[in-house]
């Protein structure tokens, strides 16, 4: 009997998909392992909210279709948090209303709700498998999917019924979809780029933004055929982009019955909402900002801080050899152009493979229409990193191919070892690259916004620098684990700071805090005062120590030693 | 590229196996306890290390004194409680006469090069035995009496906390001692006397007059951002105007240092006149001193 062999195919096809799924289950795994770990963010609360009122009308449109069209119960169900796009929050409703109400597969209606977020986040991993591997290697691909899960902040995110990794995800998606567009052609491509942008447009507005990536890209692909069209007298554009111009919107509009009546006012509030989205405050090294001019530093900085620095050398190495051979292929041009001006250059021996997809051009494009708008004075930094994620899966493939480019030397530099010893080679190889990134973000969890990289010193170093502790308030949580459920008398009354009411009552519903607690919003009408640690919110420690008549907490939640939440005792 | 990666991974064991032991904290809160006098500074560094130290020194050694203090300039001998290497900026010129290690945790000693002797601090005055406070309103001056409430505080935004002991004036406007958050966001003990459109007037009753009367004022940290009239504090002694201080928006903790050389040795009433034409987020809070 022959035994099959192991031996994947060259051919990229449907058993890497997978190996792709197989990376992002273990991922989505680990998140809901995870899961219960974490408080809920204030935006969470308002999320589980919203989620579980867009299922409601969807339940009404299956029962009562006339009923459901009606302006006012469109309204009544889906003005709830109009300023974000509806995909997300259906998901939740959606999870948490068959998966938690109906079918009881998770015990706790959060999970449920945020399941969509961490498929979405397991999503990414699989994309970016297969997107590593069509571009450069299985290895690359496989590299770049598990060092993208082990950036502290992408696991912390992806835990959560947020839109910040789902964004990412789509965001990515749509690249991606439109780069295999561009090297496939066809009518399937180009109408998958119209969905697709359609329900990226649907997830947030960083959607906005992923036309400056695909139009100048699609146009260079096709800038041969479209100068040939145009001498002809015809226009020809690139079906990927009319498709996403058309479809895109059309999905959109299908998705969010908010927009469905009062179409534009509503669609211009929804733009100039974000347009014009009010500065919240952030600490940066040791500086409170909470409007314009945002520090230049802020991306690069915190990129250094956040994400572990051998991905990031990574990242150097895939990026280097891209720009060096973006570089090559530039001159060649321009020497055809000027041969008399510019000289052969010696190492220019052979033609550049050709790249239907032009694939660097695609990942610089990303790259800069992800992160270039935080270099901006008037972009808000109060996201921290969250909200260039989608410059994340980029900087992953890259990481992958350097990954990819180191292997290749060592394996030249090692030419004449046995073959086992070059396969423990590769192990070690392999584990030298992802073992920091597994150690940091394993440890950074459930503090991922307080958790900082070893390049800036680890949490306390982020503190050193004077880097942002935490926002959004889901540390009370921890205070309750670590300290008040086991201490507070019955029926205490706790101060719950930055966290919402709804935020602590689906933790008190989950019996993650002890359910007789009783939140208030002062800590003058409280036994119990939490303060998470944030700059700007020292206010509310001084007022503590007026209120309980001390200024020394009773407990600290720490992370490294790095105070997260203070807690007084009247 | 692989010693990158594991040097990476050792940085991440050894930051992590580094944090300070309470037992460090305690031991060095021991040597301070034995050693600091109730003059002395007790400080925490670097910043952030605070609730810390708050958390093991405990109220007794980390007084609201010493925590919300005005400047270093009264304390003659600091306390520096430091880990990882941090210091007390304030503190960078004073001089170092010793220094003992508890583990992580590091004890500085250090002397104050020109020390200000304070003789009466106006900030522990408030109190029906030591200030009354009135509301001056068109020649008309109305008693503002000293009240037990309940302590006001609120969310973010609400500002500086109300204590429940406080003067409170009839028809809006009150006096007490509270700690304000500056434009740096550190706390400042002062005297919360928001000006309510009209005159706030605060009488400071047998106060040891110095050479000078010292303080500082600031509005609460978002207040400072509402760009309205200036607050303007005017000081008398003995029924003679020793100075005015100007606070405009965005000035944040500001010094004032006013000579009453004229005056030394007295024991005089020390008048405070608050002003400004509007109420508006005026969430104004000073100090001072005679030294």
């Amino acid at each position: 009997m022959k035994v099959p062999s192991l031996r994947l195919p060259e051919r990229i096809g449907w058993r890497d998909h997978v190996i792709g799924a197989s990376l992002g289950g273990v991922y989505v795994c680990a998140l809901l392992a995870t899961a219960h770990t974490i408080g809920f963010p204030r935006d969470e609360g308002v999320y589980f909210r919203a989620a579980s009122s867009y299922v409601g009308w969807w339940r009404l449109l299956l029962e009562a279709p006339t009923e459901a069209l009606r302006p006012s119960a469109i309204d009544g169900a889906w003005g709830l948090n109009h300023e974000h796009p509806p995909l997300m929050k259906t998901l939740f409703g959606v999870s948490w209303w068959n998966l938690h109400e109906k079918w009881h597969v998770f015990a706790d209606a959060s999970t449920a709700y945020r399941f969509p977020a961490m498929c979405m986040a397991g999503g990414a991993l699989w994309i970016t498998y297969i997107f590593g591997a069509r571009a450069w290697s299985r290895c690359a691909g496989a590299v770049a999917a598990i060092l993208l899960g082990l950036m502290p902040r992408v696991f912390f995110h992806s835990h959560l019924a947020c839109f910040d990794v789902p964004i990412m995800t789509m965001w990515f998606l749509c690249v991606y979809v439109h780069w295999r567009a561009q090297e496939q052609g066809g009518m399937l491509w180009a109408l998958a780029c119209g969905v697709v942008f359609g329900l990226t447009l649907a997830t947030k507005h960083n959607a906005w933004t992923v036309p400056a990536v695909v139009v100048p890209h699609g146009l260079f692909v096709h800038r041969r055929a479209m100068i040939r069209a145009l001498k002809v007298g015809r226009i020809s554009l690139p079906a990927s982009l009319v498709s996403m111009a058309l479809i895109g919107p059309l999905v959109f509009y299908a998705l969010w019955p908010y927009v469905w009546s009062d179409t534009l006012a509503r669609l211009q509030w929804y733009g100039e909402f974000h347009l014009n989205h009010e500065y919240y405050n952030i600490e940066y090294l040791g500086r409170n900002y909470f409007g314009p001019p945002s520090p230049k530093s802020y991306l690069p900085v915190m990129v250094l801080a956040t994400v572990p620095a051998v991905t990031l050398l990574l990242f150097g190495i895939g990026g280097g050899e891209r720009i060096a051979a973006g570089g090559r292929r530039l001159y060649s041009w321009a020497r055809t152009k000027l041969p008399r001006v510019l000289p052969l250059l010696r190492k220019a021996t052979g033609a550049t493979p050709s790249d239907r997809g032009e694939t660097d051009l695609l990942i610089a494009l990303a790259i800069g229409a992800a992160a270039g708008p935080f270099f901006l004075s008037k972009t808000p930094i109060f996201g921290g990193t969250k909200h260039w994620f989608p410059a994340y899966p980029f900087v992953a493939l890259l990481a992958g191919l350097g990954f990819d480019r180191v292997r290749s030397a060592m394996h030249r530099a090692l030419p004449a070892l046995p073959r086992s010893t070059r396969s423990a080679a590769e192990v070690a190889l392999f584990a030298s690259v992802l073992a920091a990134p597994l150690a940091v973000t394993a440890h950074s969890n459930p503090f991922g916004l307080s958790s900082y990289v070893p390049l800036v010193g680890g949490t306390a170093g982020g503190a050193d620098l004077g880097l942002n502790r935490q926002f959004w308030g889901f540390t009370s949580q921890n205070a309750a684990e670590e300290y008040l459920n086991e201490n507070a008398p019955r029926s205490a009354t706790v101060f719950i700071h930055d966290t919402t009411w709804d935020a602590w009552a689906h933790m008190q519903d989950e019996g993650r805090v002890r359910r007789d607690l009783r939140a208030v919003g002062a800590p003058g009408e409280a036994q119990f005062a939490l303060v998470e640690h944030e700059l700007h919110m020292n206010e509310l420690d001084y007022a503590t120590w007026v209120t309980f008549g001390t200024d020394a907490p009773t407990y600290i939640v720490e992370h490294d030693g790095v105070p997260i939440v203070s807690i007084y005792r009247r | 590229m692989p010693a990158v990666g594991f040097f990476e991974l050792g940085a991440h064991v050894i930051q992590t196996h580094s944090i300070t032991p309470k037992r460090d904290w305690q031991a060095a809160r021991e040597y301070v306890a034995l050693h600091a006098t109730p003059e002395d500074l007790v400080a925490f560094a670097p910043r952030w290390v605070d609730p810390v130290g708050r958390e093991v020194f405990g109220p007794a050694l980390a007084t609201l004194e010493r925590e919300a203090r005005p400047d270093e300039t009264r304390f003659p001998r600091a306390f520096e409680v430091a880990i990882r290497g941090g210091h007390v900026p304030a503190l960078a010129d004073w001089r170092r006469s010793s220094r003992e290690r508890f583990g992580a945790v590091s004890v500085t000693v250090l002397d104050n090069p020109s020390p200000a002797h304070v003789l009466d601090d106006l900030v522990s005055r408030v109190s029906p035995d030591h200030l009354r406070v009135s509301r001056v309103d068109g020649g008309r001056e109305e008693d503002c009496p000293w009240t037990r409430a309940t302590a006001q505080s609120g969310q973010l935004g609400f500002g500086t906390a109300i204590p429940a002991d406080r003067f409170a004036c009839a028809g809006g406007g009150f006096v007490a001692a509270s700690v304000v958050e500056d434009t740096e966001y550190y706390p400042r003990r002062c005297i919360y006397a928001p000006p309510p459109g009209h005159t706030l007037r605060l009488r400071f009753t047998d106060v040891r007059i110095g050479r000078s009367l010292h303080g500082h004022h600031a509005l609460y940290v978002e207040a400072e951002h509402a760009q309205k009239a200036p607050v303007t504090i005017t000081f008398s002694i003995g029924g003679t105007v020793v100075g005015t201080a100007v606070h405009r928006d965005l000035e944040g903790w500001k010094p004032f240092d006013l000579d009453t050389s004229a005056l030394a040795g007295a024991r005089s009433e020390v008048v405070a006149d608050i002003d400004c034409p509007t109420g508006e987020r005026r969430m104004y809070c000073f100090e001072a001193d005679t030294r």
